[in-house]
C-alpha cells in the first residue's frame, strides 16, 4: 500500500534509472551481523556438540567394540558368558523400545483427548488454567516421577495388573501371574507415560489452538457436529503436530533413566510378558544401574550400549520428520 | 478498493432480463427485527429483511456495517463467537431457527455457506465434496456419481476429474473456491450463503464463480455479501444495503439496513441519499 | 578434582544429557561436599593446627558412615577439609592406584594386579589397606505377622536359588516351631546393580551352604529372571512392597521389616553390631599380603557362638607414606579419628555399622601411626 502511494505522489519523483543511481547494498549495520554471527555460531555449536557426542562414544566405546566375547565375559562381572556384544545389547535395545512404545501408547490417546479438551471443548475460563497445569507437570524432575512410581502407583497398579494376568492371560502381553510388587514394564509404561504426557499434550495443544478457524467453521457449515469438526478440521490438520509431539516425548522416554532404574526389576530376555518382572532393562537404565561398579572394560561396554541409543535416537527423529514431510502436502497449513 | 472511485454500476443483462416479483411474504427465509449483540458492543440493530426463492440477494455496504455478522445469523455460525447475543427472528420456512427447540446443526445443513477464503479440507479433492453427505448420513445411491455431479455443476469437474485423490489444497485459489461450491452443494442445501466469496481471487477466478453463482440460481437461493458493488450489481436479483451509525456515546459503529429492494431500483434508482452517496463512489 | 577425574565426569555427563534426553537425572551420583564448618563445639583437640585438603572416593556402602566421620572431623579441625565422592568400589580402586585422590574406600581387597600397582603409586613403604567399616547384611522378608524366622545357610541358599518356593514349606517350618507359616509364594528380591553387598552375601552362600548354592561368589547376583531392585534402599522398598518377599540389604536399611537369624554353630544367631563385630575378629588375616595390608579372610562357616557371618567389610585405602609431610599427617589424623572408638560411634550411630573391636583397633592404629 505504502509503496504504492508513494509512487503514486508527485512529490517524490520516481528514481532515474542507468549508472547515476547504482544499486547498492543495503547496509545492514553492526547489530546486524552481530546478531546474523551470534545466530550462525548458536547453530554450528549445536552441529559441534552433536558430532562431540557421538566421537566421545565411539572412542570410548571402541575397546569394548574390539574386545572379543570371552574378554567381555571375564573383564566384566556382568556380562553374560557365551554371547557377543550384539546379543548382550539386543535384549536391551528391545527393553528400551518397548517401555517407550508402551509409554507412547498410552500417553498419546489421552495426550489427544486433553489437548482437544482444552483448544475445543473446555470453557475458557477452565482451559487456561488447565494448560499451566500441564505445563507445571512437565517441569517436574524425572527423578520425582520415579520416586512416585516406584512407592506410591506400582503398589496400586497391581491389583490391575493381577486382573489382567489372570483373565486375559492367554495374550502373550498380559501373561501371568503378574509379579508383586509389579516392578515390570507394564508399571515402567504407566510412569513413562505419565512423564511423557505433559510435553505431548503441551505441543498437541498448540497445534490444535492453530488450526485456521476457516476449516473449523467450513465443518460447521457443512452441519458437522463438534466432533465431527474435530475429526475433519482438527485432526488431519494437527497430525503432523501429533507426529512431531510423539516422537518428542518417545525421545524422552527412550532417554528416560531414573524412573526406569527405580521402578523396573531387570531382566535381559526378548520377552512379551509385560506383566512379569526380570524380563527387561533398558538402555539408560542399565548404564545408570551398572555405571558406580563398574571397571574401564566395563564403562566401555556401557558407553557402546549409549552408543546404540544415540542410534536409536537418531534414527527415531528422522523417521519421524520422514513421516511429517510425506504428510506435509494433506496438513493444510497454508 | 471501496476507496477507490469507480463507474457507476449496470445490472448484469441476464439478471435484467429475469423477471423478479416483489417480496411476496412466503420467503424462503426472513429476518426480523434482527439485532446481534457482541457482549455489551451493538453490532446490527432492526434488520428486516425477506430473501426469495431462486434469487440472488446481494448485502453490501461499507466495512463494519454489520452485513457479515447478518449473514452469520442466517445459519447460526454466529453461537461459535461466545460473547455473541441474537435479539429478534430469523425464519427459515416461517420456523425460527434460533428457537430453543431447533438444533443449530440441523440449521446448518439446510443452509450451506461459502467463505471469504477458499477452505478446502485437508483432504482429497474426492473427500472434501463426499464429507457433507457422509457426516448428515445423506442417502446417496452411489458416492462417485453424487460428487461428479456436484463437482460438474460448481463448474469444477474437467479441471479435477483426473486427480480427485489429490489434497484440495494442490488447486489454485479459484478452483479451490469452487471446490467448497460444491462441497457447499453435496449437502443439497436450499439456501447457500456466501460471504465475500471473491474476495481473495484473482479477475478471471472471480469472473467464474459469478457464471457459477447464476447458473445455481436455477436451483438454490444464494445471499452473498460483497464488497465489490459491480459485483452485485452483475450478479445479484435484489441487494440491501447496509451502513455503520456511530453510537453518540461510545463510538462504537452499529450497522443497520438502509435500503432493501430490486437491484436495479438500488443502483439506478436509490431512494436514500446515502445508497446514492455509497453506489456512486462518494462515501468513504 | 585431578584433570583426569575432571574429564571423566565431563565426558559422562556429556554422554548421560545426551542419551536421557532430559538432563534432570543424576544417576552417576554428585560428588558429597561437606557444607561449612559445623556447629561449635568443646573443642578437646590440643595438638598442632591441621590445615589441607583431602579427597576421597569408592564403595557407596561407606558413604553415610563417611559423612559422619568427615563432619565430625571437621568439627575437631576446622582448618582442615575431607571430601569423598561415593563413585563406587571400583572406581574408588581405579582412581587410588591412578593417584587421582589421598584415600579410598572399597568393598574388596585389592588382587594382585592392584597390589602391584599400589606399590608403584604410593612408593616403597607400600599401601595401607584397613578394614574401618563393617555392616552387618540382614536377610529381610515380608510376612504378614511374623518379625522373625530361623533358616539354616542351605535353605537360605535354596530360597534365594527359587527351589524352596512356598513359604509353608516343610524345610522353612522345620527350624521355625511355633510359627504360622502362611501358604504363599516367597519372591526373593536381589540387587540389579552390582555391589559389594551383593559380593559378601553370594560369598556367604558359596561358603556356608555347601552344594546348596551352585554359584560362584559375586558382586553381580548370578539367578537371573526375579525380583530386584537398585542399592539397598531399591531393595527394602520392594521387599516392603511385595507380600511374601525375602531380600538382603545392608542392616541399617532393614526398618521395620521381619529378619531371618542364620543358623551358626548349633544356634541362631541375628544380625548385631556385636555378633558382626566377633565374627571379625575370629576370622584370621589372609596370608600374603604385605605389610599394612590387613585383610579379613571372614570364616563364613565358623560355628563360633554369638558371631553373625553376614558381614559386609569395606576397606578404607591410603599410602604409608606421602611426598607431602603435612598430607600425611592430615591422613593419619583423619584414619585415626575414623578408626577411634569415637569414629566408629559415630558410624555405628548413622550407619548402622558394627564398630571394630579393641583388639582390632591395635592392629590399625599400628598401621595408621606408620604413615609418615
Amino acid at each position: 500500500m505504502s509503496i504504492a502511494r508513494q509512487a503514486g505522489a508527485p512529490a517524490s519523483p520516481p528514481p532515474a534509472p542507468g549508472p547515476s543511481r547504482p544499486v547498492r547494498r543495503v547496509r545492514h549495520g553492526l547489530g546486524g551481523r552481530v546478531f546474523a554471527g551470534l545466530a550462525t555460531s548458536a547453530g554450528a555449536t549445536i552441529l559441534v556438540i552433536l558430532a562431540a557426542v557421538a566421537v566421545f562414544l565411539v572412542i570410548r566405546a571402541w575397546p569394548a567394540l574390539t574386545s572379543s566375547p570371552e574378554e567381555l565375559a571375564d573383564g566384566v562381572s556382568w556380562f553374560p558368558e557365551g554371547t557377543t556384544l550384539a546379543g548382550f545389547v539386543g535384549p536391551l535395545i528391545f527393553g528400551t523400545l518397548l517401555a517407550a512404545l508402551l509409554a507412547l501408547l498410552l500417553a498419546v490417546p489421552v495426550a489427544i483427548g486433553i489437548a482437544l479438551f482444552i483448544s475445543h471443548y473446555a470453557p475458557r475460563r477452565l482451559a487456561s488454567p488447565l494448560g499451566y497445569v500441564i505445563d507445571l507437570l512437565a517441569a517436574i524432575p524425572s527423578v520425582v516421577y520415579g520416586l512416585w512410581g516406584a512407592t506410591w502407583l506400582a503398589p496400586r497398579l497391581f491389583p490391575l495388573w493381577d486382573w489382567l494376568g489372570r483373565n486375559l492371560g492367554f495374550v502373550p502381553f498380559f501373561e501371568g501371574p503378574a509379579s508383586s510388587p509389579p516392578r515390570v514394564v507394564m508399571t515402567v509404561g504407566v510412569v513413562l507415560a505419565v512423564m511423557i504426557l505433559p510435553i505431548i499434550t503441551a505441543v498437541t495443544r498448540e497445534v490444535f489452538l492453530q488450526t485456521p478457524r476457516l476449516h473449523e467453521e467450513a465443518a460447521l457449515a457443512l452441519g458437522a457436529t463438534r466432533w465431527e469438526m474435530v475429526r475433519m478440521a482438527v485432526l488431519p490438520f494437527g497430525r503432523s503436530g501429533v507426529i512431531s509431539a510423539s516422537m518428542l516425548g518417545l525421545g524422552r522416554a527412550l532417554g528416560e533413566t531414573m524412573a526406569v532404574l527405580m521402578i523396573l526389576g531387570p531382566g535381559f530376555t526378548y520377552s512379551l510378558a509385560l506383566l512379569q518382572v526380570g524380563r527387561h532393562q533398558t538402555i539408560a537404565a542399565n548404564i545408570a544401574n551398572q555405571f558406580p561398579e563398574a571397571n574401564p572394560l566395563g564403562v566401555s561396554t556401557l558407553i557402546a550400549t549409549g552408543l546404540v541409543l544415540f542410534v536409536i535416537t537418531l534414527a527415531v527423529n528422522m523417521g519421524a520428520r520422514w513421516v511429517i514431510s510425506r504428510r506435509a502436502e494433506f496438513s493444510g497449513a497454508n | 478498493m471501496t476507496t477507490t472511485p469507480h463507474p457507476k454500476a449496470t445490472p448484469h443483462p441476464q439478471a435484467a432480463r429475469r423477471s423478479v416479483a416483489p417480496p411476496t411474504g412466503v420467503s424462503v427465509m426472513e429476518t426480523v427485527g434482527l439485532n446481534v449483540y457482541y457482549g455489551g458492543f451493538h453490532a446490527v440493530h432492526d434488520v428486516d429483511l425477506g430473501f426469495e426463492r431462486n434469487e440472488i440477494t446481494a448485502l453490501i455496504g461499507p466495512s463494519g456495517c454489520g452485513k457479515s455478522t447478518v449473514l452469520r445469523c442466517l445459519n447460526r455460525m454466529n453461537d461459535l463467537i461466545p460473547a455473541a447475543r441474537v435479539k429478534g427472528q430469523v425464519k427459515y420456512h416461517g420456523q425460527d431457527v434460533y428457537a430453543a427447540s431447533v438444533d443449530p446443526i440441523e440449521v446448518r445443513r439446510r443452509i450451506g455457506m461459502v467463505f471469504q477464503k477458499p477452505n478446502p479440507f485437508p483432504k482429497s479433492i474426492y473427500d472434501n465434496v463426499a464429507y457433507g453427505p457422509r457426516v448428515i448420513g445423506m442417502k446417496v445411491p452411489d458416492m462417485d456419481d453424487h460428487v461428479e455431479q456436484c463437482l460438474r455443476r460448481a463448474a469444477l469437474w474437467d479441471e479435477v476429474k483426473d486427480k480427485l485423490k489429490e489434497s484440495g489444497y494442490s488447486l489454485s485459489g479459484g478452483q479451490q473456491q469452487r471446490l467448497c461450491i460444491a462441497r457447499a452443494i453435496a449437502t443439497q442445501p436450499d439456501v447457500i450463503l456466501m460471504d465475500e466469496p471473491c474476495s481473495a481471487l484473482d479477475p478471471i477466478a472471480t469472473g467464474a464463480i459469478e457464471d457459477l453463482m447464476i447458473q445455481l440460481r436455477e436451483e438454490y437461493t444464494i445471499i452473498i455479501v460483497t464488497h465489490n458493488m459491480q459485483q452485485a450489481a452483475r450478479v445479484s436479483d435484489r441487494t440491501a444495503f447496509f451502513t455503520a451509525r456511530p453510537d453518540e456515546t461510545t463510538g462504537n459503529r452499529t450497522g443497520l439496513l438502509v435500503e432493501y429492494g430490486l437491484t436495479s431500483q438500488i443502483f439506478e434508482n436509490p431512494s436514500d441519499q446515502r445508497t446514492e452517496d455509497y453506489i456512486s463512489g462518494r462515501f468513504g | 578434582m585431578t584433570p583426569h577425574r575432571r574429564l571423566r565426569t565431563a565426558a559422562i555427563l556429556v554422554a548421560a544429557i545426551a542419551l536421557s534426553g532430559c538432563g534432570s537425572d543424576d544417576p552417576l551420583g554428585h560428588p558429597w561436599r561437606p557444607g561449612g564448618p559445623g556447629e561449635p563445639v568443646e573443642n578437646l583437640y590440643d595438638g598442632p593446627v591441621l590445615r589441607g585438603q583431602l579427597e576421597g572416593a569408592g564403595s557407596s556402602a561407606q558413604e553415610s558412615a563417611m559423612q559422619a566421620w568427615i563432619a565430625g572431623f571437621q568439627n575437631i579441625h576446622a582448618a582442615a577439609s575431607v571430601a569423598y565422592d561415593p563413585v563406587g568400589s571400583g572406581g574408588g580402586r581405579t582412581q587410588f592406584l591412578e593417584g587421582g585422590i589421598q584415600f579410598g574406600g572399597s568393598d574388596a581387597a585389592l588382587n594382585h594386579d592392584e597390589l602391584d600397582r599400589a606399590a608403584q603409586q604410593c612408593g616403597e613403604a607400600g599401601l595401607a589397606e584397613l578394614p574401618l567399616y563393617i555392616s552387618p547384611i540382614a536377610v529381610i522378608f515380608n510376612l504378614d505377622g511374623i518379625s522373625e524366622l530361623q533358616l539354616t545357610p542351605a535353605t537360605v541358599a535354596r530360597i534365594f536359588d527359587r527351589q524352596v518356593t512356598r513359604w509353608d514349606d516343610p524345610e522353612i517350618a522345620a527350624d521355625n516351631p511355633g510359627v504360622d507359616l502362611p501358604d504363599l509364594l516367597i519372591t526373593p528380591v536381589a540387587r540389579s546393580d552390582e555391589s559389594g553387598t551383593t559380593e559378601n552375601f553370594s560369598e556367604y552362600l558359596a561358603d556356608a551352604a555347601g552344594e546348596a548354592w551352585p554359584y560362584p561368589a559375586s558382586g553381580d547376583w548370578p539367578v537371573t529372571g526375579g525380583q530386584s531392585a537398585q542399592g539397598n534402599s531399591g531393595v527394602v522398598q520392594t521387599v516392603t512392597d511385595g507380600r511374601g518377599t525375602v531380600g538382603y540389604a545392608d542392616a541399617s536399611k532393614a526398618g521395620a521389616l521381619g529378619t531371618v537369624k542364620v543358623k551358626v554353630g548349633d544356634d541362631f544367631v541375628g544380625y548385631s553390631p556385636e555378633a558382626a563385630a566377633a565374627i571379625v575378629a575370629i576370622s584370621p588375616r589372609e596370608e600374603g599380603r604385605p605389610e599394612g595390608s590387613l585383610v579379613v579372610e571372614l570364616d563364613r562357616e565358623t560355628t563360633e557362638a554369638g558371631t553373625y557371618p553376614i558381614v559386609l567389610i569395606s576397606y578404607t585405602l591410603a599410602c604409608r607414606q606421602y611426598a607431602d609431610p603435612d598430607e600425611a599427617a592430615l591422613v593419619r589424623a583423619f584414619l585415626s579419628y575414623v578408626a577411634g572408638e569415637e569414629g566408629q560411634q559415630v558410624s555405628a550411630l548413622t550407619a548402622g555399622s558394627a564398630p571394630i573391636s579393641d583388639a582390632l583397633r591395635a592392629e590399625v592404629q599400628a598401621v595408621i601411626d606408620g604413615i609418615a
